[in-house]
């Protein structure tokens, strides 16, 4: 199917170039208050020497949440479209496992052809290790580049990786979906709770509960770790079931 | 001023194909371009005042605006789970039609309703 | 224990924690009983609890407090800005009540489920977290988790049209927020900050030559969120999104999601300086959504499409009402009376609307035909599919007597103090013309009531009446009740939106308004007879099969947005 490109899409196309071209063309100096504030603050408030982290764990954390939720929901839909399946053309109910390349249960797995003794290797060697590093880059989001997404997003691969399984043919718990939903659930439920923690001792909502502590970047370091488990077991679990296994 | 011109030609790349390919997946190809282009339009610009990255060592010193760099995090998590619904609604339509062609499957459902 | 701060921040938190319990429903096994514990405790937590909040919250809002903040107690510089008004407890007053009506409808209509239930308070802290932000980069995610709740929440029905729907829906609102975050980047470019104060400060010190910048963000933003309210040309996703849809779906984003972005819009446009002129082409879209919804919805045969196009008349109502209280200005009497029209029409249109696609959903349901052409005496069939009493029709009927604007309901009181607050002008017309077919739609879809002469036996299906009567009847009373009590809720929502505590003037019993009235549903038993003639229904027919495709979707948010961009720029 070739594209159209007919009268009305140069007519849309044009309509935005004349729109966006002020927008984009402007050379106003870029605003200096905002990172001067925080170059001066930041640490102070938050805690934080990784000021990007301060923001969207300190400062615009309602953000944060919405962003979680927002991965929560398109994981939860997601997964329930494509595990239902209706058809036109009159076919009967399918479940996702016949249609897709790599199979996860052992029984089927010596003979899918597109599973090859390297992957196995590889991935049984490499995935604790990838683990490994997602929990780092998740708990040192605070000091140096990384935080709860990032490391969310590696532990997700790490868990696919031990998900393929290794060359003696034995899966990890990590990979079994029911579990990956409960630490899932639970994890959300944490993650309201810490960020209402606050109203226990006298910050509102979203403010940091350690405010006056000697350790006020404990708050966001409890946040990286749960927005990370919840974004690495989401992910992972969607990862698992594209893929065409959940046993 | 150049690379704002080239993320402008790419933003409209992306929207040409969102409106014009008949493809969905395609079209999500585009959504996918023109959400880069404005992520990269942000950090690039915010980039413009400073020299470091954000993070602070002690001394006084003129880092890059770390505020477009937080947004654009939120940014790219909300388009990867757009991404994902919509290539779910997509394989879902497949099945349901027979083709990604957009215009096919609205006409198939017609027929079928 | 608890500030203000705090009490307002629970009006979304609580939906969150709600939803979070639900989810725990998911951790043990569903035949359980402590499955359902959780699931129904979060339903209460995150739907019932925020509307005792309400209650608590609103004597201080009618003394005037604005409650105003950070969320977070972080720095002004960065931080979030929030603002609770009368504006967000009334919207908020809407959401949770609709929201709570459709949950208990959807307890025999399903989808059920605690992914459902958690998916569904999580739209309506969306929905509360909406109105109240301050900031504009939260405003980007709020919408944006409004809309994917909707687009998950939609295919839920399991019709195959409700996935093309919600995948056109999510394409296009998609692309519409890339555009918001364009416009966000050129106003925080200008003014170095995100909160709205902060831009509106920043704009009044800007430099001249960054105006036309400023002009194509605001041009963005607005046509971003227009296509959420689906005024004229940007309606083209909601006939198959809101017709697909579960039932106790529809009625939440017929009757609230449409409308919470409109409002939220209006923190925006308060604090521009050309705000006002957004608001006068806004107003006149308004008027002509008003006219052609009613035109295009005369067309339909589908019941449910029928209903979602008079969403889009009804929501051009609204907007029109909107835009003019926008261009005068909120702060002054005219302006804060429109205001206060535009509100009240969207409440009770939320109302009759939820309790019209109820009824109707219930009906279908049970008879199985969604062509509003062939199925008939629907009544006898919801007889033998177990309703003992007729309450289905009974409010269908006050959904469609609220609707057509007849008194004593609440429909008659809202569209009256809309037309008579835009008299005079080009749009009132428009107004008045899109009433006359609203009579005139409306009786051929109560057309599937009609006895039959020879009734032959249809296969009818058994469902579970209870909750859904439960809904219907909250709505139906709620709707004879807010039209009764009319004057004494005017004065209230008056007071909240602007200080206004008495309208001038307002006599919707008067003789020339009853005049009206009458000769406004003359007119649409004439319009109805007409259409009845081959020629009529030729037409009808040929403007039903011209449907907006999917391109057609982008090209009128294009022109659109440069429409919106030309007006304010000349």
């Amino acid at each position: 199917m070739k594209a159209r490109i007919d009268f009305r899409s140069i007519l849309a196309l044009v309509a935005i170039l004349a729109v966006l071209l002020p927008i984009l063309a402007t050379d106003t100096p870029w605003p200096t208050e905002p990172r001067d504030y925080l170059a001066e603050h930041a640490e102070d408030e938050t805690g934080a020497k990784n000021i990007v982290s301060a923001i969207y764990l300190g400062y615009r954390v309602f953000d944060t949440m919405g962003e979680t939720i927002v991965l929560l929901v398109a994981v939860l839909g997601t997964i329930g479209i494509l595990t239902k399946v209706e058809s036109l053309v009159g076919d009967t109910q399918q479940t996702i496992g016949i249609v897709s390349a790599f199979s996860l249960s052992a029984e089927k797995r010596r003979s899918n052809r597109l599973r090859t003794h390297l992957l196995e290797v590889v991935t049984g060697k490499v995935g604790p290790i990838v683990l490994l590093f997602g929990f780092y880059v998740m708990l040192y989001g605070h000091l140096s580049p990384g935080g709860g997404f990032q490391g969310g997003v590696i532990i997700a691969s790490g868990i696919v990786f031990l998900a393929l399984g290794n060359q003696r043919g034995e899966t990890s718990h990590l990979s079994n979906s029911e579990k990956l939903v409960h630490i899932e659930t639970i994890a959300f439920l944490l993650l309201v709770i810490v960020s209402s923690s606050g109203l226990i001792t006298g910050s509102p909502f979203f403010g940091n509960p350690l405010d006056h502590t000697a350790v006020p970047v404990g708050y966001i370091v409890v946040l990286n770790a749960v927005i990370g488990l919840k974004v690495g077991t989401s992910m992972g679990f969607l990862c698992i079931a594209m893929m065409g296994g959940t046993d | 001023m150049v690379d704002r011109l080239l993320l402008l030609i790419l933003f409209l790349i992306g929207f040409l194909t969102i409106v014009a390919k008949r493809n969905m997946i395609k079209k999500i190809f585009g959504l996918n371009i023109i959400n880069a282009a404005v992520v990269i339009l942000f950090v690039l610009e915010g980039s413009r005042i400073g020299m470091d990255a954000p993070i602070s060592n002690g001394e006084p010193q003129q880092f890059v605006d770390p505020l477009p760099q937080a947004l654009m995090l939120t940014a790219i998590v909300i388009g990867v789970c757009i991404t994902a619904l919509s290539l779910a609604l997509a394989v879902h339509l497949y099945r349901i039609g027979g083709t990604f062609d957009i215009d096919k499957v609205k006409e198939r459902l017609h027929d079928g309703l | 224990m608890m500030g203000y701060e705090d009490l307002v921040a629970t009006t979304f938190m609580l939906p969150l924690l709600g939803a979070a319990i639900a989810f725990c429903a998911k951790l043990v096994g569903k035949e359980r009983k402590i499955a359902k514990v959780c699931e129904y405790g979060g339903a209460c937590i995150g739907l019932v609890a925020p509307i005792v909040v309400l209650v608590q919250l609103l004597p201080g809002m009618l003394d005037g407090q604005v409650i105003t903040g950070i969320i977070g107690g972080w720095s002004g510089t960065v931080g979030i800005t929030f603002r609770f008004d009368g504006l967000a407890w009334l919207i908020d007053l809407l959401g949770y009540t609709i929201a709570l009506a459709a949950y208990i409808y959807s307890l025999s209509s399903g989808p059920k489920g605690p992914s459902f239930t958690g998916i569904f308070l999580i739209q309506s802290a969306a929905l509360a977290a909406t109105i109240m932000t301050n900031d504009l980069f939260n405003l980007f995610v709020c919408l944006e988790v409004l809309g994917i709740t909707s687009y998950v929440l939609i295919p839920t029905s399991g019709k195959p049209g409700a996935s093309l729907a919600a995948f056109s829906y999510l394409m296009v609102s998609a692309t519409a927020m890339v555009f918001f975050l364009v416009g966000t980047y050129g106003l925080y470019r200008i003014t170095g900050s995100l909160s709205y104060a902060g831009i509106a400060g920043g704009l009044a010190t800007m430099d001249p030559e960054a105006y036309g910048v400023a002009v194509m963000s605001l041009s963005v933003l607005v046509a971003a969120v227009a296509i959420r309210v689906a005024v004229m040309p940007l309606y083209g996703w909601l006939p198959d999104a809101h017709a697909l849809a579960p039932h106790a779906i529809s009625a939440v984003l017929s009757g609230v999601l449409i409308k919470t972005p409109l409002f939220a819009l209006s923190r925006v446009l308060v604090l521009f300086p050309i705000g006002g002129r957004v608001g006068y082409l806004m107003g006149l879209a308004g008027g002509i959504t008003a006219f052609l919804g009613v035109v295009l919805a005369l067309s339909q045969s589908d019941a449910k499409r029928l209903l979602a196009y008079h969403s889009i008349s009804q929501i051009g109502y609204v907007v029109a009402a909107w835009g003019m209280a926008a261009h005068m200005g909120i702060h002054t009497p005219e302006g804060a009376a429109l205001m206060v029209a535009a509100y009240l029409h969207a409440l009770f249109h939320a109302l009759f609307k939820g309790l019209l696609f109820f009824s109707i959903g219930t009906t279908t349901d049970v008879t199985k035909v969604r062509d509003v052409l062939a199925s008939r005496n629907s009544i006898a069939s919801l007889r033998s599919a177990g309703e003992r009493l007729p309450i289905t029709f009974v409010t269908f009927l006050a959904g469609a007597l609220s609707i057509t604007a007849i008194p004593p309901f609440n429909g008659f009181v809202s569209k009256y103090l809309v037309g008579s607050s835009l008299k005079g002008s080009l749009v009132s017309f428009l107004l008045i013309a899109a009433g006359v077919g609203t009579v005139a739609s409306f009786i051929k879809l109560s057309r599937i009531y009609w006895p039959m002469k020879h009734t032959f036996p249809q296969s009818v299906e058994k469902i579970t009446f209870l909750p859904r009567h439960l809904a219907q009847l909250l709505l139906a009373s709620l709707c004879i009740a807010t039209g009764i009590w009319a004057p004494w809720i005017i004065g209230i929502v008056g007071k909240l939106l602007g200080g206004v505590s008495r309208l001038d003037g307002f006599s919707p019993y008067s003789p020339d308004n009853l005049i009206k009235t009458g000769s406004t549903v003359v007119g649409g038993i004439l319009l109805f007879l007409l259409m009845g003639r081959p020629w009529v229904s030729d037409i009808l027919h040929r403007i039903r099969d011209r449907r907006m495709d999917f391109k057609g979707l982008f090209v009128s948010f294009s022109l659109g947005t440069a429409a919106m961009a030309l007006w304010l720029w000349v």
